[in-house]
């Protein structure tokens, strides 16, 4: 995991090189002079040749020093760490509300093949998953946030905001994310568990006479989930770090958008900070589905 | 009035009102030019016959209390009053700090931190009178010596700040001083009659800040204005109280004022919507659409000087022949691109860079779409087959809508255009490559501006340092000079139409319209004004 960090950021600072426009233009604006431009580059160090920032940088990161933000001038710890906290929330409410909802029906239909449930459950997924977040983000805040007033407009999280306002100001952002991931379970809850049904040790415990609930929690889930738990892992990655349209929409100050901002403006030391950690939770993510494959599937533990 | 030609002057004025060569709007804004105050001014309209103006002042019994929440766009760096040039940094700033003087959307000027001022020497030397028993909202006294640091750190080569380049050629560092208490001379480079509008809102980075001011705004936010700055969370919200000791008695009768930051203009559009802010700092008609027809919801506006730039380079092919920039210019249906893209609320341009809010705006006969006139120029120029050239642009407001408007209407007179979309960072580019100075045709945004001459110096005069087209006319640039240094009414107005005939002929630019400032508020909000250069003042405005 380290090292597929250390070449990301390598890259990131590669990439930030290549992007037109640079730090000094941005602070100060289209009427300032190359000249004034140029001073305020070199007072920031973005003038230094690429190796010798890197290795500054890289020294200051690994050691908790994140340095400051060169466009917004405060520290980068904390800025990445609050926005990193919010996205965080917003994702864990989002798959709390989805993965009940698609692992539900997605088995259901999967359980019953072919019946209307399943179709519904097919087509209805499809279709949700095309509709872009800033499409069902925007119908939503018209509905409900603007006409019906059931939820706030904007979801910024001001200080004192207690857990129920929270929720409150998270119920919206999270939906046009559940809309998106819900055909993508649902389907690959639904495979499984098919497939499951056509096995013979399922047929065995079925003519063994065990219980319908034992055979559906002992040998259909654990089994048919596996797949389904992988397909979440991966997502977690997008969840914390690719929202930059739904934060937009809201408002809502997650990473995504600090991250789009730090790279149009080339703050690199809060580029480099968020986009690390980011990769940093997809990897755990990944990796703790993995395990929680691990510990559900003795086959995976001990291949032979 | 006891400076003797200061009256001479309101004599002179008076006998120009009189005769009817000066009319009454550019009678308010020359007196207070000259440091009259605006009663003053509309005493002497009254006096002259020209009937009252109605100047605002402090209602009573207006509405006090209430948190005004405005929405904003996202400021693009940490809040410096020194380097700042988005309109949400800006307007975080102007709520805490102030100016010598505030220009009104009629171009007259309100003083502020100034309470009058003189010019001698032709125009070349401007003594301020500062306003007394002012304070910063840390307690300390407002003096003299605040003004000439201030000033002196706008012109510094150190201090980053676009003032430099607005008081080019104008003010040199070194030439601010103080000569006695409570008094603040400026010593210029050349004659400018305008000079005070240089030291005021319009020139958006010369807030006044303590001689003690040593950076960091953002930790430490100073000024003389009706608001403090009580917390600021960054890309999301400042929250600001009302200052209990400000300097106009009575005032601001808001208890306080939150300013939302939003990433797009749709979340702003739907907050105000959703009743969760009372007003947008800014509104354009482009996106913002449902707002124009939504009960509750009012728009103001006021004309402006905000337009954009259509530049054709005079030494780039095939527009090296002024013939085939006038063809281009004579394409466009500009009527139908003010309906198209700002639901008519625009003013028509002449291909001239004096907007019509400018009092001495000559009004030649406007430029008509003539598609037959456009291919016979084209043809004498040596191009009868017409000519494919690509059209360069930042993707910002509604210029992406213009360019293919323009793109639609030049094809039938056979100007075959390729678009070339950027994002604005890219368009503005840095260092040795700045492809909105380069391009061969292009469109660029321009802020608005209270003078001509900040319109008409960068980016049409000989070495202008925004010349985008490259023109230089050495007569052009002459008379714009000249024009700085007239006083004359009449005379002013005889060398801005010599110099609008001359840029029109020679269309470096197209300039196809001047964009009236928008503002949506609630029916809740009062005491604000929409505002030609998108300013947020609202140590007026009340709640209810």
């Amino acid at each position: 995991m380290i090292p597929a960090l250390v070449i990301l950021s390598m890259l990131i600072f590669t990439l930030a090189e290549v992007l037109p426009g640079d730090v000094g233009r941005t602070v100060l604006g289209p009427y300032a002079t190359p000249g004034q431009v140029a001073a305020l580059d070199r007072s920031l160090g973005a003038d230094q040749p690429l190796p010798l920032r890197y290795g500054e940088w890289l020294l200051g990161f690994v050691t908790g020093n994140w340095g400051q933000s060169l466009l917004l001038r405060t520290a980068v710890l904390p800025l990445v760490a609050d926005r990193l906290f919010n996205s965080a929330l917003l994702a864990l409410l989002a798959l709390g509300i989805v993965i009940p909802l698609a692992v539900g029906l997605g088995s259901l239909a999967g359980l019953r093949r072919d019946s209307a449930i399943d179709r519904g459950v097919s087509l209805v997924g499809l279709a949700l998953t095309a509709v872009p977040e800033f499409v069902s983000g925007s119908l939503l805040l018209v509905g409900f946030a603007v006409s019906l007033r059931w939820f706030p407009v904007t979801s910024q999280l001001t200080p004192g905001t207690g857990p129920l306002g929270t929720l409150d100001r998270l119920v919206l952002p999270a939906l046009p994310l559940v809309v998106v991931l819900f055909g993508y379970i649902a389907r690959m809850a639904r495979a499984g568990t098919a497939e499951v049904l056509e096995t013979s040790y399922f047929r065995t415990a079925v003519l063994k006479r065990m219980p319908r609930r034992r055979v559906l929690f002992r040998h259909v889930m654990p089994n048919a989930l596996l797949p389904t738990i992988s397909v979440i892992g991966s997502q977690v990655g997008w969840l914390v770090g690719g929202l930059v349209v739904v934060e937009s929409l809201f408002n809502y100050p997650g990473v995504g958008k600090l991250m789009v901002d730090s790279a149009r403006g080339h703050d690199l030391p809060v580029l480099e900070a968020s986009v690390l950690t980011v990769a940093g939770i997809y990897m755990l993510s990944n990796l703790a589905a993995d395990i929680v494959v691990g510990a559900i599937n003795p086959r995976v533990r001990n291949p032979r | 009035m006891t400076d003797p030609s200061k009256s001479d002057y309101a004599r002179h004025l008076a006998d120009e009102l009189m005769a009817g060569r000066l009319g009454r709007r550019e009678f308010i804004r020359k007196a207070t030019l000259f440091g009259l105050s605006s009663s003053a001014a509309a005493a002497l309209l009254v006096a002259c016959g020209g009937g009252g103006n109605g100047s605002p002042s402090a209602a009573t019994g207006a509405r006090r209390g209430g948190t005004m929440r405005v929405a904003t766009g996202t400021p693009t760096a940490a809040l410096d009053p020194v380097t700042m040039y988005d309109s949400a940094s800006i307007a975080t700033v102007q709520q805490v700090a102030e100016y010598l003087i505030w220009v009104n959307n009629d171009l007259s000027l309100r003083p502020v931190l100034a309470e009058s001022w003189a010019s001698s020497n032709g125009g070349q030397t401007w003594t301020f009178t500062l306003r007394q028993g002012v304070n910063f909202q840390d307690g300390t006294p407002f003096t003299a010596k605040d003004v000439v640091t201030t000033f002196e750190r706008l012109v510094s080569p150190n201090s980053g700040s676009a003032a430099l380049s607005n008081l080019k050629g104008i003010l040199s560092p070194g030439n601010v001083s103080s000569p006695s208490p409570g008094q603040v001379t400026f010593q210029l480079d050349r004659p400018f009659v305008d000079f005070p509008y240089m030291v005021s809102s319009t020139n958006y980075n010369a807030v006044i800040l303590p001689a003690s001011y040593l950076g960091a705004w953002e930790k430490k936010p100073v000024g003389t204005g009706p608001f403090t700055l009580s917390s600021y969370t960054t890309g999301q919200r400042a929250t600001f109280s009302r200052n209990q000791s400000y300097w106009q008695t009575g005032l601001p009768y808001l208890e306080g004022v939150e300013i939302h930051y939003f990433a797009t203009t749709q979340s702003q559009v739907l907050a105000m919507e959703g009743g969760a802010v009372d007003m947008m700092q800014l509104t354009f008609y482009e996106g913002a659409q449902p707002l124009f027809s939504k009960s509750g919801v009012r728009i103001l506006s006021a004309k402006s000087s905000l337009y954009r730039e259509f530049h054709m380079r005079v030494d780039a092919p095939p527009f090296t022949d002024k013939r085939v920039r006038q063809a281009v210019a004579l394409t466009l249906n500009r009527d139908q691109i003010k309906t198209s893209l700002f639901g008519g609320r625009a003013q028509i341009g002449d291909d001239h860079a004096f907007a019509p809010v400018f009092p001495i705006s000559p009004s030649l006969p406007l430029r008509k779409q003539d598609l037959q006139r456009a291919r016979s120029l084209l043809h004498a120029a040596g191009h009868p087959n017409g000519v494919n050239v690509t059209l360069s642009l930042e993707d910002v407001g509604e210029i992406p809508q213009y360019a293919q408007l323009i793109q639609a209407m030049a094809k039938p007179a056979g100007i075959q255009i390729k678009l070339d979309v950027m994002p604005q960072a890219t368009y503005y580019g840095s260092g040795s490559n700045q492809p909105w100075l380069e391009v061969p045709m292009g469109i660029v945004d321009w802020g608005a501006r209270a003078v001509p001459s900040q319109v008409i110096l960068p980016a049409y005069a000989c070495g202008g340092i925004w010349n985008s087209s490259h023109w230089c006319d050495e007569t052009f640039t002459n008379l714009a000079r000249q024009l700085d240094a007239t006083l004359d009414e009449s005379l002013r107005r005889t060398i801005a139409t010599q110099m609008a005939t001359i840029q029109k002929d020679a269309t470096p630019a197209v300039i196809a319209y001047w964009i009236e400032a928008l503002r949506a508020t609630s029916d809740r909000v009062g005491g604000v004004q929409a505002d030609g250069t998108g300013f947020l003042d609202l140590t007026r405005a009340t709640l209810s």
